[in-house]
């Protein structure tokens, strides 16, 4: 990573803001589909998680890809659902809505101190350039 | 015993305008050409930095554009492009300031 221009800082939290922006939507897909019992492939919707990489040109962040959590799905009692099988269970995603709370909290901080660290960087600069007054 | 350097202009040779090294690493103020500086040398260098400084201006302007017509959703690149274009701005008014401050300082100067 170097960071030679003056533009790197706005760069890297630019970076950050639009990561964390991405773990927002992964996180709003498993809430929105926490109850999802047929995700089109014949099994229920599987929770996904974002994963983050180091931008290496930047120095910045980058949401590398975005992987499904291969956890057990959870199993729920509801015999008359047709589609329980023969002990009368029904699969149900594996996403947990506690945990996906804290994620958004997360993700909601980590973007806030994202913004932080871009105003304070134009403070910086603006401070600077008063220099020339 | 201190030494003390007695160069004192030695610091200063480094920040003339024109000398081209700009570790801020906006866009260049300087050209460096090695020529020796004057008051003409830096109207032409901040010249191009107008242009270079427009260009980030033109680019924000073409971000926002994208953005409200809906061929871009991608916000913040939109902060990105103003954040820079602004930055870049604010030193070009800066030193223009401090040019036109110079340039009547000299010419109210009583001879």
């Amino acid at each position: 990573m170097e960071v030679d221009s003056s533009f790197g800082p706005i760069d890297i939290a630019i970076s950050g803001m639009r990561a964390h922006g991405k773990q927002m939507k992964v996180i709003s897909s498993n809430i929105a589909n926490a109850r999802t019992s047929d995700a089109g492939n014949g099994e229920p919707y599987r929770r996904l998680q974002a994963e983050f990489k180091t931008d290496e040109d930047i120095g910045g962040v980058k949401v590398d890809k975005i992987v499904k959590d291969m956890s057990d799905f959870l199993e729920i009692l509801d015999p008359g659902n047709p589609m329980a099988d023969e002990n009368g269970y029904v699969a149900m995603p594996n996403v947990s809505l506690p945990v996906e709370m804290i994620n958004m909290n997360i993700a909601t901080r980590m973007y806030q101190a994202n913004v932080a660290v871009l105003k304070r960087y134009q403070q910086m600069v603006e401070t600077t350039l008063e220099l020339l007054r | 015993m201190i030494n003390v350097d007695t160069n004192i202009t030695g610091p200063l040779n480094s920040i003339r305008p024109g000398a081209g090294t700009d570790s801020l690493g906006m866009p260049k103020i300087g050209i460096s050409d090695g020529k020796k500086s004057g008051f003409a040398n830096t109207i032409k260098a901040a010249k191009n930095y107008i242009s270079e400084v427009d260009d980030l201006q033109q680019s924000s302007d073409v971000s926002i554009q994208d953005l409200l017509s809906g061929k871009n959703e991608d916000i913040t690149s939109v902060v990105s492009a103003v954040a820079k274009a602004d930055m870049s701005f604010k030193l070009l008014v800066g030193v223009r300031n401090k040019l036109i401050e110079a340039y009547k300082q000299t010419m109210n100067m009583p001879l």
